[in-house]
């Protein structure tokens, strides 16, 4: 318990003296807090000073949820940037920034996507939905967020690449199927370039997961970032022929 | 002649005065203490162990978060099929059940239990009914949140999967999950008899599996965890024991018990002191009688022998007295725990506790007589008449005697708590505060020696000090290390309180408002109408000093490890998330250590200020580039000053401010907090929620008040074992007192004849009681408050506090006990006219 308490910052809120193991109970709480201290919103305001990429690279923003983050992983496995690597290797110059925020739901990404655009992205990943399916959002409600931001990532003229999700089957046959549909449907209606399943081949494989059965191992990552790298090369072509 | 006399037992025992009684009192005290501190002990041990079964519901848990690989199944059924355990599966999921044939869904938490569940601890139904009366294949309990929401009432149909199940009660309390577990949805308990009708759990599906194991042999938990861990995937299954599942809650009540075990066998050691000294000063008190046995022909041997049984009857008293008290205790502990313990836990003094604390008590009685029966063999008759102190004995006894002592409270501590190392420092603790006290006693009494005082009475009682066979130094040791080890409980006490209390003042938060959108705030201010200060919160990941990775936390949580109860492995480095925050100054209780403002010049781009500790932690330094990523915003920022915050202070801390303008356009939510009157908060937490959905409500007010129930009874129960040492240094002030009377009747008679009234020498001796008692109540104080900080910071790891108000009441207490006492040792002396005490001192030369 202790441990944890001190990983966390933000516990001091509730108790400036109980670092120690007495703090047991408020711990506990302050523990909630900061699992509940995230989403956001857009304010026009004086802009900051992001780091600034340099000219000719391309730069690709991986927008997402805990999958993008690489929640239980090191930095260097997460997919962005074994995506980055593979295309490198490929003989792309790109950038690629691991936009990803553990336990967000499309609407906190609808919040913060002004924020993102702002670095004015040549190509967007946008793997989000998951902790909708999971948390029982109705889906019409998570296709009408998926639906907004493509069409405004669209505007800030990016090249979006969406990966379609699908959920644990302990939700219910229907609830799946109509989760499933949600992502062919935002690609087709608004010419996104669709990729089946973002976990295709990883999802439910022992092997290429973590024991909490929902994130990939650093295996795992590297086998989605083999099945997303055509494309994403055909989104930079696409992008660069702009 | 015989060894034996009785006559001479007879007569020593029933002219026993002041001193046997203490004697008695001190055997009997150090009796109380063990048999209580095992009650206790025990008693904990047990509530603990109930608490920690039903917390899981079983004695062993197999859980995974994937299907069973067979050879766990078989390992798990080869045990019940040999009778080892009985076994139960749950499946546990999140589903979205519906009301059939309408529109209304609902994301539940779902439990299948297989009949057995839960093994320990109690399921309570709305009905009252027992569990297993109403779950059958085709009915399902839910949680109230459930019906409320969905509309649906006891006796409906329930959608679920592809089964359609009747809701035939609701759940009021589950002992395996916690009230404060986080949930997406409410619970829904399903038989497993319909864990294929509901065609949930295939591949696909994330489901926690769970085996729960019951041992028949209770000795065997581990052996049985331990058969299933052999073919079990350990990366993949997790295996618990009740006993490896304890919480946080038992490591605080391990500190808590041996502190408890501390406390009494500290005073286990004043007791053993006070047997000693009342010992030594009820012998001084038969040195006449000795002188004339020895010349009319007894033995040293007959001298010992007999003084032995009359100290082993004394002994028997007290231990008699003391275990009889033991069993009062018995009534006495419940209700001093009721409300700190479950309930419904028995609170019993096992036979085989009075036992073992008898025996370690004759121990100690034992080692504590020792030195004062064997200086006996030295003493000659002619010492004695002729009133010359008796030569220093051998001191290899003495030593060894220490040794023996030391070495008996080492094996204590081991025995209580099964740790040598502890056991190792308690000893050497123990030494070197003799020591100090000794030394501090001597460098006190010379300083002291060579104060000149011209007022008179002044001067007669610091040379009464020094006055010859007045043992001053002997008693200031005694008294010091006493007051030293009592002064240092209560310090200690007084610190916990004060470190539960002041972290939650009356005036501080109780109600916390979290996930407020900025665009919400202006209207969110005015729909609470009532001040508050709004904090913004920006999650954001460190991911670089200087161009360079970010120095390790020492616990090495940065690895993969993404957070609570998240996955285990990944062996990557994980970049650091921390909560930011922004605003154009310093907050209330924080100033800064570095940096000449907040956020230096006007020409520094992202100027950012970072909290010492969290310099520290991560090797930040004044001027630092540090790059963020701001949830998918790369940003780097100079570290323009460094700052700490008052401990004092209940303001939330964050690790890094930045200037308003950096952050403002961030992605970000605010939070509040309040105080709120109990009874008004209900109603405000409607009104917020009705206005700002998205907003969640943090009500502490039942956590704050239940942790402070808990404290006063943990400071309760210090309190009760603390008066037992209270009580065993109050005996030794008395015993030490009574020990310099014979020399003062003396000086008495000389005072009286010179001239001096009554009045006079009742302030000489008054003068020099407050002298004793401020020199040992001083070097008790310094010694105490050492200790207390090292306890505080190191076993409770809480903050230490010095409390001036309290070592001042402690060292006025003292004065005021030391001359209480040694004025009522000394009334008789006054009152006795001179020329009684000449008209002996006469006939004895």
């Amino acid at each position: 318990m202790g441990a944890m308490v001190r990983r966390l910052e933000f516990d001091n809120l509730l108790s400036r003296h109980m670092r120690g193991r007495a703090g047991h109970a408020l711990a506990l709480l302050a523990i909630g807090l900061v699992l509940a201290g995230c989403g956001a919103a857009p304010t026009p305001m004086p802009t900051p000073a992001p780091t600034p990429t340099p000219a000719g690279e391309v730069l690709i923003l991986a927008i997402g949820d805990s999958l993008t983050e690489g929640l239980g992983v090191g930095d260097e496995e997460t997919y962005p940037a074994q995506l980055e690597a593979a295309l490198r290797a490929a003989g792309h110059a790109v950038r690629v920034v691991n936009a990803g925020v553990s336990g967000e739901t499309s609407s906190g990404t609808l919040q913060r996507i002004d924020w993102l655009l702002q670095q004015q992205p040549d190509v967007v990943i946008l793997a989000i939905g998951g902790n909708d399916g999971l948390r029982g959002i109705d889906p019409a409600l998570t296709e009408q967020n998926i639906a907004a931001l493509v069409t405004r990532i669209q505007a800030s003229g990016a090249v979006v690449v969406l990966p379609g999700m699908e959920m644990v089957r302990n939700l219910g046959s229907e609830f799946v199927s109509d989760f499933r549909a949600i992502y062919p449907r935002v690609a087709e209606e608004s010419g996104a370039l669709l990729m089946p399943f973002f976990l295709e081949g990883v999802a439910g494989d022992r092997t290429l997961n973590q024991p909490d059965f929902i994130h990939p191992t650093g295996a795992g990552y590297a086998a989605v970032v083999a099945n997303l790298l055509p494309y994403v090369e055909q989104a930079i072509q696409q992008a660069q022929a702009r | 002649m015989t060894l034996l006399h009785p006559t001479f037992i007879r007569r020593q025992l029933a002219t026993t005065r002041s001193q046997s009684l203490i004697f008695v009192l001190c055997v009997a005290l150090s009796m109380v203490t063990l048999v209580a501190l095992r009650g206790f002990g025990d008693s904990v041990d047990r509530a603990l162990t109930r608490d920690a079964r039903a917390l899981i519901g079983a004695d062993v848990v197999v859980q995974s978060n994937f299907a069973f690989d067979p050879a766990v199944d078989s390992a798990v059924e080869a045990i019940a099929a040999r009778g080892a355990a009985e076994t139960a599966r749950t499946w546990e999921f999140y589903s979205v059940v519906r009301r059939p044939g309408e529109d209304g869904s609902l994301l539940s938490n779902l439990k299948v239990v297989d009949a057995g569940w839960p093994f320990y601890g109690t399921v309570e139904l709305a009905s009252g009914a027992a569990l297993r009366a109403v779950l059958a294949p085709g009915r399902v309990i839910v949680e109230q949140a459930l019906l409320d929401r969905l509309g649906v009432q006891v006796g409906d149909a329930l959608r679920i999967g592809d089964a359609t199940l009747t809701i035939a009660d609701v759940i009021t309390f589950e002992p395996d999950r916690p009230t404060t577990f986080f949930s997406l949805g409410p619970r829904v308990l399903v038989d497993g008899g319909d864990l294929a009708a509901l065609n949930l759990v295939n591949p696909g599906s994330r489901v926690t599996y769970r085996w729960l194991l019951k041992a028949a042999d209770p000795a065997a938990v581990d052996d049985l965890a331990d058969e299933v861990r052999t073919v079990a995937d350990r990366d993949f299954v997790r295996i618990d024991t009740f006993r490896t599942a304890r919480t946080g809650v038992e490591r605080f009540f391990t500190n808590f018990l041996f502190f408890l075990s501390l406390v009494g066998i500290f005073t286990l050691m004043l007791a053993g002191i006070g047997i000693q000294s009342s010992l030594t000063a009820f012998l001084r008190e038969r040195h006449g009688t000795i002188a004339v046995a020895k010349t009319l022909g007894a033995s040293s041997r007959f001298v010992t022998v007999n003084f032995y049984i009359v100290v082993l009857l004394l002994g028997a008293i007290g231990a008699l007295l003391g275990i009889l008290l033991g069993f009062v205790l018995q009534w006495t502990l419940p209700a001093l725990l009721s409300g700190f313990l479950p309930p419904d836990i028995e609170l019993t003094i096992s036979t085989r506790a009075v036992v073992e604390s008898a025996l370690l008590g004759l121990v100690v009685v034992l080692l504590f007589t020792f030195l004062p029966l064997y200086r006996l063999e030295g003493l000659r008759p002619s010492f004695i008449f002729r009133k010359e102190e008796p030569p220093i004995v051998n001191r290899l006894p003495f030593a060894l005697t220490l040794l023996l002592i030391l070495g008996l409270f080492t094996g204590l501590v081991i025995w209580q708590l099964g740790d040598v190392r502890t056991a190792l420092w308690f000893a050497g603790g123990a030494l070197v505060l003799l020591l100090i006290a000794a030394l501090l006693t001597e460098a006190a009494l010379q300083l002291l020696k060579r104060w000149d005082v011209r007022w008179l009475p002044g001067r007669q009682a610091l040379r009464g000090l020094f006055r010859p066979r007045n043992g001053t130094r002997a008693i200031v040791i005694t008294l010091s290390t006493a007051l030293g080890v009592l002064f240092c409980i209560f310090v200690i006490e007084q610190n916990l309180r004060a470190s539960f209390v002041q972290s939650y003042p009356p005036d501080a938060p109780n109600v916390f408002f979290l996930d407020i959108q900025p665009d919400q705030q202006e209207a969110f201010a005015a729909t609470l109408g009532m001040e508050a200060d709004y904090v913004p919160a920006v999650r954001a990941a460190l991911m670089a000093v200087n161009g360079a990775e970010p120095r390790r936390n020492p616990e090495g949580e940065d690895r993969g490890n993404g957070g609570e109860g998240g996955p285990e492995g990944g062996d990557g480095r994980r970049s650091p998330q921390y909560t930011l925050t922004y605003r154009a100054a310093l907050a209330e209780g924080e100033m800064l250590v570095r940096g000449d403002s907040l956020f230096g010049d006007a020409e520094t781009v992202n100027p950012v200020s970072v909290l010492q500790e969290t310099a520290d932690a991560r090797g930040i330094d004044l001027g630092d580039v540090l790059s963020f990523n701001i949830q998918g915003v790369p940003l780097d920022a100079t570290v323009t000053s460094i700052r700490k915050q008052d401990a004092g202070s209940v303001q939330p801390f964050f690790g890094f401010v930045f200037a308003p303008d950096v952050l403002t356009a961030a992605p970000q939510t605010i939070f509040t907090g309040v105080r709120v009157a109990p009874d008004e908060i209900a109603a405000l937490q409607n009104r917020m929620v009705a206005a700002f959905p998205n907003v969640t409500v943090i009500d502490v007010t039942a956590t704050i008040a239940q942790f402070a129930s808990v404290v006063q009874r943990i400071t309760q129960v210090v309190r009760f074992f603390s008066a037992f040492s209270i009580l065993a240094g109050l005996l030794i002030v008395i015993s030490s007192v009574y020990a310099t009377r014979l020399a003062r009747v003396q000086e008495a008679a000389y005072y009286k004849v010179l001239g001096a009234t009554g009045g006079w020498v009742t302030a000489v001796f008054a003068l020099e009681n407050v002298l004793l008692g401020l020199l040992s109540a001083a070097l008790a104080l310094l010694m105490a408050q050492v200790a207390a900080w090292a306890i505080m910071t190191w076993l409770f790891e809480l903050e230490y506090r010095f409390l001036p108000d309290a070592s001042v009441a402690m060292i006025a207490i003292t004065i005021a006990a030391v001359m209480l006492v040694g004025m009522v040792a000394s009334i008789g002396i006054l009152r006795s006219r001179p020329i009684n005490f000449l008209r002996l001192q006469t006939e004895n030369e």
